[in-house]
């Protein structure tokens, strides 16, 4: 204790010699301080960022085997396919209908991966509902067709609805992104899935139009069927409502300017229902559009797809594992990069704090040899000689390391900024055109081959916002920054020691204290 | 050794290696001395008499012989050199070699803050030593720099004689100051031996310190000679 004493008394009466090591220390570890406090940033960002993207997977029939099968059926003439199709049997028919489907045994077998978290599995098809009619859509082709005057009937389109299946209602994308809301009834289980209850979720205004309330009961026609089992009584259980239309509803009745109270919903055609139910309607029982999976982080990414590889080896490149890895790199990569740069700064600037704590006990201790000697001649143990020395080193790293820590409060997001910024727009503005790139639809449709399932069908406005936020480095003080701030201190000290420890156990005072 | 003989010096030898070849700084130095004496060795420049009174001081070590300061072998395997240091020596040297960041006071309360003496035991012991070497008033809190040669030599005798010990030794202790000054130090240093029973061993350049000494030695080329009363 009373070492430490000297060695705060040393460092205060040395304080002209002392400030100028303090000085040269805050400023490289000021930058040291700056650099480490935007790689936490980044790294905790990127973290951030690995929970909500990179993080999903779906497997789906591969674009290239679409490609494929697009260019071998437009070499055929209609009256090729149209005979094609007469002379088909009942399994080829079967056949053709689950070709650009995937087996249930895949999917559920790649479920079974370690690094999988959750497991969905999504079937789309048209159904057509002869009760009920899309007035909206009805609506649009008529004035299509009072413009080209001719005529034309649309019932068959206008009854012609989208089915969404999956194993759970609530966790159905356009609900998770928050594209669709519901606002009344309850979704369907994945118990409802299980025993393939056929219930339905409607949309507000389709329901409106139908006059359909939840409890009521719609026909469907399974695909292909014919005859009295061809139909299946659904249940409706809830109903939704699409955020854009919600938001053209307020805006429209908001604007007083007389405009029509009724607002175009071009998703309105949706009923969500179990998987096994849409199945049973696609007459496609054990297919799925895609199996779709959250795994725990994007770094399993590589692995996810060495076990797909392995499971999909026999049907060659039929089926694809598509992952959400280049959105999580678009956000992710600026901010690496912006770490991988601090890092080298954090190297350099402590590189140079290691120099000036060596050089500076160096000069100090070559300039204090004879006190060293005069306290090893009347008494003084290495020890408490050390023991001095140390603290006096501690106290120059300590009120530099505090300035430091001060300093970095003030520049460390000008500095943050400095390394971010060129790559930081770049990457926003590659996010937003992907969000908005396509019309909406189904993955693997055309023009949306980018888009995955998560993200929901349209209107995923929510999801675009997010990823542009998360490119932004918030340099801010975290408590790592401050152990580590501890630890440069501890390091700092330690180094600077070893120049008076090496020093004072070599010394002989005899030779110094002879000296003029 | 005699019941009042607290310093034994006993056939000591120091070489020291150098470029040309050995030096033999100390050559079978033999001599004893008293409680309350005054012993003095003088010699030129480069004759060995630092290096004896380092050697004494456990500064330096040398090759062979014996030391017994108030009857311990200091020079036995294991002996602790330090508290040896701490307890048994004072140093007063030619230059001083005062702490200069810190004041008077400090400087004598730095050997009992070593021993770990209360912080106030330590200022009330040295403000009386300063004050007994005639430092006092402004001067306790006085920097070595703002002090003359004289008032910082006092202070470096108050310091050797902090921890009370039984020798003081004093390499030069008027080398660096001028004839009447270097005359005050000298009568301090013998008061301590006539009035406090230190024993005091001076080495100088300085012959008239011979008039004060009880013993006087001559040392040339590392051979210590007792100069005949």
């Amino acid at each position: 204790m009373r070492s430490f004493h000297r060695g705060f008394r040393s460092f205060r009466r040395n304080y002209a010699r002392n400030i100028v090591v303090v000085v040269l220390l805050f400023v490289c570890l000021t930058f040291s301080m700056s650099m480490l406090a935007v790689k936490l940033a980044a790294d905790n960002q990127v973290n951030t960022i690995k929970q909500e993207v990179g993080n999903y997977g779906e497997i789906e029939i591969s674009s290239a085997y679409q490609l494929k099968q697009f260019q071998a059926e437009r070499t055929k003439t209609a009256a090729e396919r149209q005979a094609e199709a007469r002379s088909m049997s009942t399994a080829q028919e079967q056949a053709n209908r689950v070709a650009d489907l995937v087996p249930e045994t895949l999917t559920d077998q790649f479920a079974k991966d370690n690094y999988v978290k959750t497991y969905d599995k999504v079937l789309q098809t048209n159904v057509t509902l002869s009760d009920i009619t899309n007035t909206s859509i009805q609506q649009l082709f008529q004035i299509r067709q009072g413009d080209s005057g001719g005529p034309g009937g649309t019932s068959s389109n206008t009854n012609s609805f989208t089915f969404a299946g999956n194993t759970d209602g609530s966790a159905a994308s356009d609900f998770t992104t928050g594209a669709k809301k519901l606002v009344s009834g309850k979704q369907f289980t994945y118990s409802d899935y299980q025993n393939a209850n056929p219930v339905v979720v409607i949309e507000k205004n389709l329901a409106s139009d139908n006059k359909l309330t939840v409890g009521d009961t719609i026909e469907a026609q399974i695909s292909g069927g014919s005859g009295s089992q061809s139909y299946v009584q659904l249940k409706v259980i809830g109903i939704y409502e699409t955020v854009q239309a919600q938001t053209q509803s307020g805006s429209s009745s908001g604007g007083g300017g007389g405009g029509s109270s009724q607002s175009f919903n071009p998703t309105g055609n949706t009923f969500y229902a179990p998987l096994s139910v849409v199945q049973k309607l696609n007459a496609t029982p054990g297919y799925v559009q895609l199996g779709s999976y959250y795994f725990d982080s994007v770094d399993d990414t590589a692995a996810l797809k060495v076990t797909f590889k392995k499971e999909t080896v026999t049907t060659s490149s039929k089926y694809q594992f598509a992952t959400d890895l280049s959105d999580y790199q678009t956000i992710a990569d600026p901010l690496l990069k912006a770490r991988n740069t601090s890092m080298i700064g954090l190297a350099g600037a402590l590189g140079a704090c290691a120099l000036i704590i060596l050089l500076a006990m160096v000069i100090i201790i070559s300039g204090r040899t004879r006190e060293l000697g005069i306290l090893k001649a009347i008494g003084s143990t290495d020890r408490q000689v050390i023991s001095q020395f140390a603290f006096e080193v501690v106290c120059i790293c300590l009120v530099a390391i505090i300035l430091a820590m001060g300093a970095t409060a003030l520049i460390g997001q000008s500095l943050g900024n400095w390394i971010l910024p060129k790559t930081t727009k770049t990457a926003t503005t590659q996010t937003q055109t992907q969000a908005q790139g396509g019309p909406p639809g189904m993955t693997g449709g055309p023009g949306t081959q980018n888009k995955l399932y998560k993200e929901g069908t349209s209107f995923n406005a929510a999801a675009s916002t997010q990823k542009t936020q998360a490119a932004k480095l918030n340099v801010v003080y975290r408590g790592p920054l401050f152990l580590y701030g501890i630890l440069i201190l501890l390091g700092l000290s330690l180094l600077g020691m070893a120049i008076p420890l090496v020093w004072i156990t070599r010394l002989r005072p005899a030779r110094v204290l002879s000296m003029e | 050794m005699t019941e009042q003989e607290i310093l034994i010096v006993d056939d000591v030898s120091k070489t020291f290696q150098v470029k040309a070849g050995e030096v033999k700084a100390v050559d079978h130095a033999s001599f004893a001395a008293r409680h309350g004496s005054v012993t003095t060795i003088v010699g030129p420049s480069g004759s060995g008499k630092t290096t004896l009174l380092y050697v004494i001081g456990s500064l330096e070590k040398p090759e062979s012989g014996r030391i017994e300061v108030a009857g311990r072998d200091i020079l036995a395997p294991g002996a602790d050199l330090v508290s040896y240091r701490r307890e048994n020596i004072g140093f007063v040297f030619q230059f001083f070699n005062l702490v200069p960041t810190l004041t008077a006071l400090e400087n004598v309360m730095l050997p009992m803050d070593l021993d770990g003496i209360p912080p106030a035991e330590q200022r009330r012991r040295a403000t009386e030593l300063l004050e007994k070497m005639g430092v006092e008033g402004r001067l306790l809190k006085a920097h070595p720099n703002k002090m003359s040669g004289g008032e910082n030599q006092r202070v470096a005798i108050a310091r050797s004689l902090a921890n009370d010990p039984d020798i003081i030794l004093a390499d030069e202790p008027t080398g660096n100051l001028d004839t009447a000054t270097g005359r005050v130090v000298v009568e301090i240093l013998t008061g301590l031996a006539r009035k406090e029973g230190k024993c005091v061993l001076m080495v100088t350049h300085d012959e008239s310190i011979l008039e004060v000494s009880d013993r006087a030695f001559h040392m040339t080329d590392g051979i210590l000679g007792e100069i005949a009363a």
